[in-house]
């Protein structure tokens, strides 16, 4: 099994690297274009459909600090290309260096199943769940925002944080019906 | 000017839109210069008819020449409609040099001799397509110019289209048509569409086809925005290897607009959770039909990004490789075996 491993490399100089994962391959083209228009520190973007990555860049991919996988919510193949992905990572990725992006979660096309399924997934990996606006620039452009912040973290370049302890704070919960206070 | 030629007249100021008239009628040139400048096309369709038909009574026009007024909105506007491809079969030895005089000679006589009333209107476009209108009446009446059909057929290829054309009148113009272009029958090509334009460029293969090379050359950078050094495809190879399977398949750069596509199935019904339908012995009938304003782009776009898994089924590209968008599977053997399952008329 070719599993990408999150430590077996050496990290760059003030450079972070970032895999986004989308099987529409739509989003992430848009959201790269941004992410290196970062100017404190150099990013770099791999775009990837799904997993396992072809063997013959491996020696060429550098240390990858964050892994986003991108899901639709008007499709079904989107999740499932996203579950399926899930198995060829590292362990130890998914201590803060995994995250979850969802889009199109107002239209009326996406069943409220899905983006159960969606937070189910990501509280029981310990990931957090982003929302992201794909179909205009201001939208991708929030979403860059968010994501560097995570991105920084868990490169490294932020001092005294670590993407462990960002990730207890920001990981996706999913709130049980028994806990909501009852108006009756 | 008699009842039917106003009836076309009013028909045809019903069909053709204002902006496309004012060329119409200068190709026509039945109009004197005077008549056509005094015609005002920011009125009403309503007002400019009343004006047309005054100016045709004056001219004294007959509906033979309001029909030319028809033949030449059709043309330049040939995606109304629904048209048909039949292809020739079996061509005699002299079939490749019929020449265009030839043609239209032995084709109003043969149809003349088959049907008594019946006006017959011949037309060669510029791209090598004869354009034929026939308006069908029989030996009590007189040709109905309300219901014409339209021909067109390329000369030197076994191609024709048709539109237009009732179950009783088809065996007639296919006697004519086999008779006049020197082969021994004509059947249907499986093939409809409301686009003449689509459905030409699909049957004769006039997009750009690609073929299968084991060294290809890298299409010319048609995403410039990957320019950019940091931004990195892990999987381009695996992408590259999708496009040009589907490109393979279609065809590249812009292709036919063919709108539609059915199959029909015979096959026994297969799927194991469902032992009940399973059993039955006869075939399962059903029909699938694919639409989208332009099938053949989807079809393309779905190989390309994985959606369908390449390389792509025969099923699906098979109407580029033989032409045809109507498809009849049955149980026969591994694969599709495609049936032509017409009656023939």
């Amino acid at each position: 099994m070719s599993l990408l491993k999150p430590f077996s490399k050496l990290p760059g100089l003030n450079s972070a690297n970032v895999l986004l994962v989308e099987s529409e391959e739509q989003f992430q083209q848009s959201l790269a274009d941004r992410l290196v228009e970062e100017t404190a520190f150099t990013v770099n973007v791999r775009l990837a459909k799904s997993l396992p990555l072809p063997l013959e860049n491996d020696e060429s991919r550098p240390r990858i600090d964050l892994v986003v996988f991108i899901i639709n919510l008007t499709s079904e193949l989107s999740l499932q290309s996203a579950e399926a992905s899930l198995k060829y990572l590292d362990h130890r990725y998914f201590l803060g260096k995994v995250s979850f992006m969802v889009t199109n979660a107002r239209n009326a096309k996406a069943p409220g199943e899905r983006l159960d399924a969606v937070r189910k997934l990501a509280a029981s990996l310990h990931c957090p769940l982003l929302f992201a606006e794909d179909q205009t620039p201001d939208g991708a452009t929030n979403a860059t925002e968010r994501l560097l912040t995570i991105l920084k973290v868990a490169a490294g370049l932020v001092p005294m944080a670590t993407a462990l302890y960002l990730s207890n704070l920001t990981r996706s919960t999913v709130v049980q019906d028994i806990d909501q206070p009852s108006f009756d | 000017m008699d009842e039917s030629a106003k009836r076309l007249l009013q028909r045809l100021m019903r069909r053709i839109p204002t902006q496309t008239l004012p060329g119409a009628l200068e190709k026509w040139a039945r109009l004197t210069t005077d008549q056509q400048k005094s015609m005002d096309f920011t009125q009403s369709k309503w007002a400019l008819t009343e004006k047309l038909l005054a100016i045709c009574e004056e001219n004294e026009l007959s509906v033979r020449q309001l029909a030319d007024l028809e033949m030449i909105h059709i043309i330049d506007n040939p995606d109304k409609g629904m048209w048909y491809a039949f292809q020739l079969v079996d061509p005699e030895d002299d079939a490749k040099s019929v020449e265009l005089m030839q043609f239209k000679e032995q084709f109003k006589s043969h149809l003349k001799e088959l049907v008594r009333n019946v006006s017959i209107k011949m037309k060669k476009h510029t791209d090598e397509a004869v354009w034929i209108r026939i308006a069908w009446g029989d030996t009590f009446s007189q040709p109905n110019h309300l219901k014409p059909t339209y021909v067109v057929h390329y000369l030197q290829t076994p191609y024709v289209f048709v539109t237009g054309i009732t179950s009783k009148q088809k065996p007639l113009l296919s006697q004519a048509l086999v008779l006049s272009t020197r082969y021994q029958a004509i059947k249907d090509a499986n093939l409809s569409g409301r686009k003449l334009t689509a459905i030409r460029d699909l049957l004769m293969k006039k997009y750009q086809q690609v073929f299968p090379t084991k060294y290809p050359i890298p299409p010319p950078e048609n995403n410039p925005n990957i320019s950019n050094q940091h931004i990195e495809k892990e999987q381009a190879e695996l992408a590259a290897n999708r496009l040009q399977m589907a490109r393979e398949a279609f065809g590249g750069g812009m292709l036919p607009q063919l709108q539609s596509a059915v199959y029909k199935l015979e096959t026994k019904f297969r799927d194991h959770s469902n032992k009940t339908m399973t059993e039955r012995e006869e075939p399962f009938r059903c029909v699938v039909k694919f639409t989208s304003t332009n099938l053949l782009e989807s079809f393309r776009h779905c190989a390309s990004s994985g959606i369908a898994s390449t390389p792509v089924t025969p099923l699906l590209s098979c109407i580029p490789l033989k032409g045809r968008n109507y498809f009849v599977i049955t149980d026969n053997g591994p694969g599709p075996s495609s049936q032509v399952c017409q009656p023939q008329v």
